[in-house]
């Protein structure tokens, strides 16, 4: 492709997005991987799109207007992500107070939610513990196929006059006069005046080729899937357990776990929460501790056969926020990155960010929670710790 | 201690040579019987020179430091510090034994390939075709196509013959014209013309003619095409005949089994023949301190190669001597074993014998068509994304069977060779057998 208004490194869902919000808005956008698209985290991801684990705050604003932008995306580009407004209940077995607490805070920030009593619980859940007493019911909880969506994106953004190139390894960006100016790939040079990094786990490693600097790093999750069953879990369930754990700071320790069903009838069981990450290598252990939490809300489930478990790595900023916004020290080269347990729910919004103030227009929220400067006041020792 | 995880001929010589300076070893099999994949039916199913396994039965069975536990599945293996704790089901329990040392002789399974109707009832393995005879005779009297490539169609077609099927079919897709290529592996391995002469004449007995390049191209409701390829394995059109039968037993080789060494972290490399196996030195050592690896998992060879690296693999880990004679007979094996892989090629044509309708993976029902709009349409590139856009190889067998398949169609449809880090990373499963969420999350049944 020659002469592109932007350039977009990395096709995981997070690089599709901006590259189809930056189409649509009439550029002639260039998607670069170095592999194929979804070959990154997005391929481990579960597809979670979620609401009710956010705390008012900003990324909460941006985890309700990307639920809403993921729908807008499924349209515009065609019916082909699974996308299913499934709905999340969490569930609360002795004290529920610091979860109805939480729920009635989300409410006033645009979040529905509706409480549930012991009866309403178990209509909703049938075969959900009978011990547990009480929870909120999250209708906005939605899933996708974030693989699927990728490629259909990033098919969109090449049928509307973009360009993908993959199996390209992005080795160098060009800086002049602190504005960048183009990339070197294994296949060949390219030449844009708006470079987005988007390669998620990798960004800091982009970051430094343009001189500048991200502390994103890369932290382990794992998700286990269940052989097909009759259906049993109608919703994404998850202990409300964590709401407790939040005020902790040993993050490792929050295994919440996340138990919903799929259309291929498995179960997945997984530890979606953005402040739950594991470092080493497969470890049995948590294996076990994720398949007792799934258990002790189902008890059903015990019977039921593990196939397989898999890991991925969720791409992690030190304060937990994604980073999404013009670099703090190069012009032209924006962020979307470090989204870590949350990244496909929040794709399209990111990308909105991005477009918008690219353009200059309004933007549907402050962003400068989210904006790379703020990691220049916090020292570098601190953020390499 | 040391665990030795499979007894086929492989694990059962392991055993019996590191039992022989009274070491103590614990052998582990999924099956209620030793043997492993070929000698397992020797009941049933007369393969030549079977004196050999009852040899090394009664060996491990008299062996006072060898523990054999049966119908045990391995589905994990952790480290300990400098143990390896291997956690295994039994009878719908788990277990776990620990050991300095490991032995893996996990074997292999025959290998398939699509066409249209390989999923249709009917149409099997020939190892499936054994197993199914070993309990209730069930093939008896039925009429079977055996076909396939490799020398091992010779005992699957004897065996049924013997146990009463009738062979109405014994089609090598190969030509016998290769060998020509290895008559230095024949002369170092005379014994290999006896056997030769053995099945030989059993063909004779039963009648069974014995023709190469052809192939079952397609199977439906008792009726077998069956077609003349070229050595590349394309279809020469014209040239098909139909065979009437109530069963096709059709293997393509074997795929090693490397599911356990992945978990425990050996280092695979890929065979001449595209095939993933283990990583060993001239002692059967892996990558991994402490873990050693024999039979078909480091290289598909037959039983004879599996008993020697077997042997030598336990007299390593037993620190006992390994005899010049025993390291000259592991070569003159190899040297056959890549004989064989010389002989009996799979050429790439046969990405062209499934339909657009044809399943390729039968577990989550993904058929051509699926995966090649997937690399078509939706720009997958290697098989792990076509994997993930179709679902191939993501169901309840974990990909054992199509996994290779889908990498070499995606590779066909994308007019690149499949590398070798994406077929070594598709062998990775870190669930080795499945378990119960009941028991994996607090050891209760
Ligand atoms: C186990 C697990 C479960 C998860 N579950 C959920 C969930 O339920 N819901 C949710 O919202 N999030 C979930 N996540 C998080 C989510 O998967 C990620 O946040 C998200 O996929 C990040 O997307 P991305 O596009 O930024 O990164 P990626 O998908 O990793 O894309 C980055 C791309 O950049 C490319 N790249 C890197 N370096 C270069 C280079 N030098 N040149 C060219 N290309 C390059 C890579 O090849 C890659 O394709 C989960 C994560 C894990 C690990
Ligand atoms: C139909 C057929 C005919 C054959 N004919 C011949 C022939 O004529 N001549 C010849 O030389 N070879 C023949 N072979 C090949 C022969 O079977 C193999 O060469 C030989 O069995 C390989 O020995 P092995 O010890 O490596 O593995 P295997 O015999 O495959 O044994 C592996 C064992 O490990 C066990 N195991 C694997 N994973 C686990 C786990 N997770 N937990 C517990 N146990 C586990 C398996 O149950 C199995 O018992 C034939 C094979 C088949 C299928």
């Amino acid at each position: 492709m020659q002469n592109p208004d932007a350039i977009v490194i990395g096709a995981g869902i997070v690089g599709a997005s901006v590259a189809l919000s930056l189409t649509n808005a009439g550029f002639k956008v260039l998607v670069i991987d170095r592999g194929a698209v979804s070959s990154g985290t997005t391929g481990a991801g579960e597809g979670n799109i979620l609401v009710s684990d956010k705390d008012p705050g900003p990324e909460l604003t941006l985890a309700l207007r990307s639920r809403d932008l993921w729908f807008e995306m499924q349209e515009d580009v065609g019916d082909a992500f699974e996308l299913e407004a499934k709905g999340g209940v969490v569930v609360a077995r002795n004290d529920d107070g610091p979860l109805m607490k939480l729920s009635s805070e989300q409410s006033l920030h645009g979040v529905t939610i509706q409480k549930l009593d012991h009866a309403s619980l178990h209509e909703l859940e049938p075969y959900l513990d009978q011990r547990y007493q009480s929870g909120v019911f999250y209708p906005q909880d939605a899933q996708c196929q974030p693989m699927l969506a990728a490629a259909h994106v990033i098919r969109a953004v090449v049928r509307r006059g973009g360009a993908f190139i993959s199996q390209a390894k992005v080795t160098k960006i060009h800086v002049r006069e602190g504005a960048v100016t183009g990339i070197e790939t294994s296949q060949g040079s390219f030449s844009a005046p708006i470079i987005v990094n988007a390669t998620g786990t990798w960004a800091g490693e982009l970051a430094q080729m343009a001189g500048s600097h991200l502390p994103i790093a890369p932290r382990k999750g794992f998700i286990l899937v269940t052989e097909p069953t009759k259906k049993y879990v109608f919703h994404k369930v998850y202990d409300s357990d964590y709401v407790a754990n939040v005020a902790s700071s040993d993050a490792d320790l929050q295994t919440s776990t996340v138990v919903e069903g799929t259309r291929a009838g498995t179960i997945l069981i997984g530890a979606s929460r953005e402040r739950v990450g594991f470092d080493g290598s497969m470890n049995y252990e948590i294996l076990r501790r994720l398949a007792a939490q799934a258990t002790s809300l189902f008890p059903i489930l015990r019977d039921v056969q593990l196939l397989r478990a898999y890991r991925g790595f969720r791409p992690y900023a030190p304060d937990h926020l994604p980073v999404i916004g013009e670099d703090a020290t190069v012009k032209g080269l924006w962020h979307s990155a470090g989204h870590e347990g949350a990244g496909i729910g929040l794709a399209p919004g990111s990308a909105a960010l991005i477009t918008d103030a690219i353009l200059g227009r309004e933007q549907f929220m402050d962003p400068s929670p989210f904006s790379p400067q703020r990691f220049l006041s916090m020292g570098i020792e601190k953020v390499l710790s | 201690m040391i665990i030795v995880i499979g007894a086929g001929p492989a694990g059962l010589a392991a055993a019996e040579a590191a039992s022989r300076n009274g070491s103590d070893i614990a052998l582990i099999d999924s099956s209620p019987r030793v043997g492993g994949q070929y000698w397992r039916n020797r009941g049933t199913v007369k393969g030549y020179r079977s004196g050999r396994a009852d040899q090394l039965f009664s060996k491990i069975s008299s062996a006072k430091s060898i523990t054999h536990i049966s119908e045990a599945t391995v589905w994990s293996i952790e480290k300990e510090g400098d143990l390896f704790r291997v956690n295994y089901l039994q009878g719908g329990e788990e277990s776990s034994l620990t050991a300095e040392k490991l032995i893996l002789a996990t074997g292999a399974y025959d290998r398939s390939l699509p066409f249209p109707g390989w999923d249709k009832p009917g149409s099997m393995t020939p190892g499936a075709a054994q197993a199914m005879l070993k309990g209730s005779g069930v093939l008896v009297g039925k009429r079977v196509v055996v076909a396939g490539t490799g020398p091992f169609l010779l005992p699957v077609a004897t065996g049924l013959a013997e146990s009463g099927a009738e062979i109405v079919g014994l089609y090598e897709a190969n030509s016998p014209i290769r060998w020509l290529l290895s008559l230095h592996a024949l002369l170092l391995n005379p014994g290999k013309f006896a056997e030769l002469f053995y099945y030989g004449n059993l063909l004779k007995r039963f009648k069974i003619s014995l023709k190469f390049n052809r192939a079952v191209s397609s199977f439906a409701d008792g009726s077998a095409t069956v077609s003349h390829i070229n050595s590349h394995f394309m279809v020469k059109s014209q040239r098909e005949k139909i065979v009437h039968t109530d069963v096709v037993a059709v293997g393509w080789g074997f795929l090693p089994d490397l599911t356990l060494g992945g978990i425990v972290g050996c280092a695979q490399r890929v065979d001449s023949d595209g095939t993933t196996i283990f990583a060993v030195d001239g002692e059967q050592r892996s990558s991994v301190e402490n873990v050693w690896i024999a039979g078909e998992a480091t290289g598909i060879g037959g039983a004879d190669l599996s008993l020697i690296e077997g042997e030598i693999a336990g007299l390593s880990a037993s620190s006992q001597s390994i005899s010049p004679s025993k390291r000259f007979t592991r070569i003159r094996k190899e040297i056959f074993a890549n004989a064989l892989k010389r002989s009996y090629p799979i050429g790439d044509g046969w990405q062209s014998w499934p339909q657009e309708s044809t399943t390729i993976c039968r577990c989550e029902e993904v058929t051509m068509h699926e995966i090649r709009e997937s690399v078509t349409e939706l720009g997958a590139e290697d098989s792990r994304t076509a994997k993930l856009f179709t679902r191939a190889g993501m169901g309840l067998c974990q990909g054992r069977v199509c996994s290779r398949n889908v990498s070499e169609i995606v590779g066909g449809l994308t007019h690149c060779s499949v590398t070798d880090g994406e077929r070594i990373a598709s062998s990775n499963r870190p669930i080795a057998s499945p378990i119960s969420l009941g028991l994996l999350g607090d050891g209760k049944k």
